[in-house]
């Protein structure tokens, strides 16, 4: 609680009082610049110069000089004494009578004016009026009234009264508030309009009534039970009541320090909590009292000062008591002593980091971040109390002076393993939030560093974030923490991302042959990623092996997912590949998918490698006699995809073996890339009975044809239905109509009718002739409406040729060409439908007028 | 803590001596119950409400400062008088005592009477009914358009339990210094220093959303 904010020093040994009687004291004093002035309890006034030194050791003197004294005759002691040096005066309350002297040779003014009956008086230091010449006082009778003046060099002049209900026995001022002290109760009063507002009730008898005013419009009042209560001139309370102790006499303030004085002790509270902060043991005090921020204290004969003691000493014993808090918000308050902005803020950062390590050191984790962050630290401050954890390349030395006193968090922790994990705790959380941030700035290295250690020990899953992204992790010693601590798979990452991919590798393909994997480890596929978008293809072959050996199905992927953007490379050239491949079954198929389906390259080679792979594929399950159909169906599906989709492949060599199989429907595929369709429908209609199949195949193979070829194939297969030769013909009647009804099919009727046997009744035909009639009347009409508008149009083109031709344009000699300016030499030349006229050779394009750049609609000569 | 902030509603709470006015203010202030040394004259507490500060004085029930008390509630905007829901003496003071120390509080005080320990209290020992509080807290605030509030001011808490205490002092802040659903919701997450990114984003949608 304590902390020592004021020295008593010596200011006047001994006063050298004008009669030596043993009774004469001290009463009251003031000082103003260099002036001080005392008076004395027989009536005189004494007049020193006092001037304060501060020796080389930071010790304050003060030396002093008798400069004269004045004897006021009445024989009572000066009650109340204040210096006015604006005037040159001081006022003298003495036997209730307040008088004027002058300041220097302390004699009495010649106009002798005075005020009578006064208890008490004070000066108002916010005055309402501005004269710099003249000061306001507010005078307390002994009537029921207290009165308001404005004193000039020579004159009191009188403003107001004010009538109170009681006697004041003590009054303050500010603006145009009062502040009373009447027996019973404190008051204040706006002096305007006499208005009153109650405090609250004291017991004078008890307490002396005591009034000083703090700030602008703010009072400290002596309350019951020895409160100080502060009280604002509206009547309210803006701070918490200080607790004093019994007796008080009298009560300064120099911020942010409270003064009290009682009979044996001089109590200092802090404004700014309300706690006392020191006791100075003060025997038989009289007079205590801030002047211009010096205070003085005088017991009868002696008088001494209260000297600050520099805020930096001050923060400092805080510091030492580790009461962080007071330390900070004494440190807050320094810049009101008028130190420089720049240096204010030097100096509160440096005890900030005192204060966060104290905090640090008592485990006080948030408020040590906190202080850390506010204060700006140097991040190696704190990781150095880490041992090893900032690069070993890094030479750091702490601050000196130093900001504490730790060496380390072994010592702080004193081996117990629970408390250092809380500090390793800390610092984790700390350089994430500081991470790129202004805090981490210039130190990215260390603090990724540091953090990359601590992830290595306890936090394994954040490494891979840590060292993808942007990281400040340098191999230096990262490589050897990170083996030690088996993060091998963060390491393969720290490789990478220092681009030594061999190394990486070698530390994947150790991982993936290990039985102990590192669980943040990915597995296979990882590498196989990594592999798939390696630009160095000399290394990334010295892998494919063993990727391959392990799966073949994901190692193919090394060559299907390569990146997009990569540039051809003869190492990766598809033959190579494929080549390369052959060893892997699966492989080979996948990588020939992806060449001929999704790189869509035309080259005849692959696409047939791929048809055989997808056939031999077939022909092996068929052999098997243990397979499941749908495998079977699925196999030949794909097959017959391939052999749809494409055209590149050799399709006799598929043929022949389709053939042998007896595998009908991939015939009719082969037979439709080999244009025999009418062997290819047949197949679709007599052996495999799919009339859908047939008919999409007449759409499929006609796809991007000219019309007529899809009539053609409706056709065929018209005739493969009504076949005489076929021995089942009538059962292919029904699809036959069908066909012939079908609103996809197309045919050329006259054809169709030449085809269809004699015996179909035309009612059978009915639908398929009103169709047929209907379409043909339809194309008869759009062709005549066609023909009509095209002669429209040629009409139109020979009225404009017309009207471009009706203008005869003169040439002769002045007519120079629009372009090259020169004169025409041939008999033709070009003219513009805008009269711009040019050689022929300067008409470039006969659409854009080469003077205006006017286009000209190539529709109208069309 | 400097007072020197001007503070937009000043609340302050009353009651006998050793009620819990201390713990209460203490339990919403730090969110902590601890034995609280006796209060001397009055005590202090700032507390940030959406963009408002707060002024909280704690007084001292001892009856030497009862003349300070006055003083202490003057312009009070809002009072919360407390009694222990165990000691029917201490409901009864606030009738005889409390009553009119409050004529220095603005003329719309909002008063609150609150029940303190109800984690003491047991149900059929207990001695003063909800009724006669919500009665008492009716009857105080006769000048104030009591229809405005969401219920009588009336509140049991126990500050040992943490119960209701956050309740009185937000249900006293929403009626002097409304805040909207909005601001209330800032409020909330300032006390818990989370940022939420979500409504963050939200709110910049519906900024755009306007420009359009
Ligand atoms: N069980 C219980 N005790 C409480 C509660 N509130 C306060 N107390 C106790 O009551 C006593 C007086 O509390 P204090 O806050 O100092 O009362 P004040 O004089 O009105 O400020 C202390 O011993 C507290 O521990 C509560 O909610 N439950
Ligand atoms: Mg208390």
């Amino acid at each position: 609680m304590s902390i020592k904010a004021f020295e008593l020093v010596s200011a006047i040994e001994r006063v050298k009082l004008m009669s030596d009687k043993a009774k004469t004291q001290i009463e009251c004093m003031d000082v103003c610049g260099k002036n001080m002035y005392i008076g004395t309890s027989d009536c005189f006034v004494v007049h020193y110069s006092i001037e304060e030194k501060t020796q080389p050791n930071g010790r304050v003197t003060f030396v002093s000089e008798k400069q004269g004294h004045k004897y006021l005759v009445v024989k009572k002691p000066i009650a109340q004494l204040r210096a006015a040096s604006a005037l040159n005066r001081i006022m003298v309350l003495c036997d209730n009578t307040l008088t004027l002297l002058n300041m220097f040779d302390l004699e009495p003014i010649v106009t002798g004016a005075k005020i009578k009956s006064v208890t008490c008086f004070c000066i108002n230091d916010n005055p309402v009026r501005t004269n710099p010449f003249s000061v306001e006082i507010c005078v307390a009778l002994k009537r029921k009234l207290i009165q308001l003046y404005t004193v000039t060099e020579d004159r009191l002049m009188h403003l107001r009264d004010i009538s109170l209900p009681d006697q004041a026995l003590a009054v303050g001022v500010d603006g145009k508030f009062v502040c009373a002290a009447l027996s019973s109760q404190y008051c204040v009063v706006d002096t305007d309009n006499s208005q009153f507002t109650d405090l609250f009730p004291i017991d004078s008898d008890q307490i002396k009534p005591i009034i000083k005013r703090i700030s602008k419009e703010e009072f400290l009042l002596s309350g019951p039970s020895a409160l100080g209560i502060f009280a604002t001139s509206a009547g309210v309370s803006q701070r918490p009541p200080m607790q004093w102790s019994d007796g008080l006499t009298s009560v300064s303030y120099v911020h942010p320090y409270i003064l009290a004085m009682n009979d044996e002790f001089i109590t200092v509270h802090s404004i700014l909590d309300q706690q006392q902060k020191q006791a100075i043991p003060f025997q038989g005090g009289v007079v205590l009292g801030d002047f211009d921020g010096r205070i003085f204290v005088a017991s009868s004969r002696e008088i001494y000062s209260l000297v600050p003691i520099p805020f930096e000493k001050q923060i400092q014993a805080l510091l030492a008591d580790k009461r962080v808090n007071e330390a900070l918000e004494l440190a807050k308050n320094a810049n009101k002593t008028g130190m420089t902005r720049d240096k204010f803020v030097k100096m509160f950062k440096r005890i900030q980091q005192q204060a966060a390590f104290i905090e640090f050191c008592q485990q006080h984790f948030e408020e040590a971040g906190q202080l850390f962050r506010d204060s700006g630290i140097d991040v190696r401050e704190i990781i150095s109390l880490y041992p090893h954890v900032l690069p070993k390349s890094i030479n750091f030395t702490r601050s000196v002076p130093p900001l504490h006193e730790i060496a380390d968090i072994n010592q702080l922790s004193r081996s117990d393993e629970k408390v250092k994990a809380a500090y390793k705790e800390f610092l984790r959380t700390f350089l994430e939030d500081i991470r790129g941030t202004n805090l981490a700035h210039g130190y990215k290295r260390e603090v990724d560093v540091a953090l990359l250690k601590l992830y290595a020990e306890s936090a394994p899953e954040r490494l891979c974030e840590l060292i993808s992204v942007d990281t400040g992790c340098d191999l230096d010693d990262c490589v050897e923490w990170l083996e030690r601590h088996g993060r091998l798979h963060a390491l393969g990452l720290l490789y990478q991302r220092h681009a030594e991919n061999d190394k990486a590798l070698a530390v994947w393909t150790r991982l993936a042959d290990s039985d102990s994997p590192d669980p943040t480890f990915p597995g296979l596929e990882f590498v196989v990623e990594f592999l798939s978008s390696l630009t160095d293809h000399e290394l990334l072959w010295k892998y494919v092996d063993w990727v391959l050996e392990k799966d073949e199905e994901l190692g193919v992927r090394i060559f299907t997912e390569r990146p997009a953007s990569e540039a051809q490379s003869e190492r990766l050239r598809p033959e190579t590949v494929v080549d390369y491949l052959h060893r892997f079954p699966r492989a080979v198929i996948t990588y020939l998918e992806f060449l001929v389906f999704q790189r869509r390259l035309e080259k005849e080679k692959y696409h047939t490698h791929l048809a055989v792979l997808y056939l031999e594929a077939v022909l092996r399950l068929m052999e098997g006699n243990s397979v499941k159909k749908e495998e079977l169906d699925i196999a030949r599906s794909k097959l017959r995809h391939m052999l749809q989709m494409s055209s590149l492949y050799r399709v006799q060599l598929i043929l022949g073996k389709a053939k042998e199989k007896d595998m009908h429907a991939e015939c009719a595929i082969l037979y439709g890339k080999l244009e025999d369709h009418d062997k290819a429908l047949r197949i679709l209609v007599h052996k495999l009975k799919d009339f859908g199949a047939a008919e999409n195949y007449c759409q499929v193979n006609s796809h991007g044809k000219e019309p007529g070829y899809r009539k053609r194939l409706f056709h065929i297969l018209l005739s493969v239905y009504l076949d005489p030769s076929y021995e089942r013909r009538d059962t292919l009647v029904a699809p036959a109509m069908a066909l012939l009804n079908s609103s996809v099919a197309e045919f050329d009727t006259v054809k169709v009718l030449q085809l269809l046997p004699d015996s179909w009744s035309v009612g059978l035909l009915a639908q398929f002739l009103t169709r047929a009639v209907r379409s043909s009347m339809h194309n008869s009409r759009t062709t005549r409406i066609q023909r009509m508008m095209a002669r429209g149009e040629n009409l139109q083109v020979k009225q404009t040729f017309i009207e471009l031709q009706r203008d005869a344009i003169v040439m002769n000699d002045e007519r120079a060409c629009a372009v090259c300016n020169r004169a025409f030499n041939d008999p033709s030349f070009v003219r513009y439908p805008n009269g711009v006229v040019t050689h022929v050779h300067c008409a470039k394009n006969k659409y854009i007028c080469p003077v205006s750049g006017k286009l000209f609609s190539a529709g109208r000569t069309r | 803590m400097s007072g020197k902030k001007k503070a937009d509603l000043k609340v302050i709470i009353l009651g006998d001596y050793a009620v819990g006015k201390t713990s209460l203010i203490c339990r919403y202030i730090d969110g902590k119950f601890q034995t609280q040394e006796p209060t001397v004259g009055a005590a202090f507490f700032l507390k940030q409400w959406g963009p408002y500060n707060v002024a909280v004085w704690d007084t001292a029930g001892d009856e030497r400062y009862s003349g300070l008390s006055h003083f202490y509630c003057r312009s009070a905007g809002a009072a919360i008088l407390a009694f222990d829901l165990n000691n029917p003496k201490t409901f009864e003071s606030l009738w005889a005592r409390f009553g009119s120390i409050l004529e220095a509080a603005n003329e719309d005080c909002l008063k609150i009477v609150v029940g303190t320990k109800v984690d003491l209290l047991e149900p059929e020992h207990r001695e003063i009914t909800i009724e006669e509080g919500r009665k008492l807290s009716r009857d105080l605030n006769e000048h104030i358009d009591i229809r405005k509030l969401p219920h009588d001011p009336y509140f049991e808490t126990s500050s040992l339990a943490n119960e209701n205490v956050q309740e009185v002092f937000e249900y006293i802040f929403q009626y002097c210094l409304p805040l909207s659903a909005d601001q209330k919701k800032r409020h909330r997450n300032q006390q818990k220093s989370v940022v939420d990114l979500l409504e963050n984003s939200e709110e910049g949608d519906k900024g755009k959303k306007k420009c359009c």
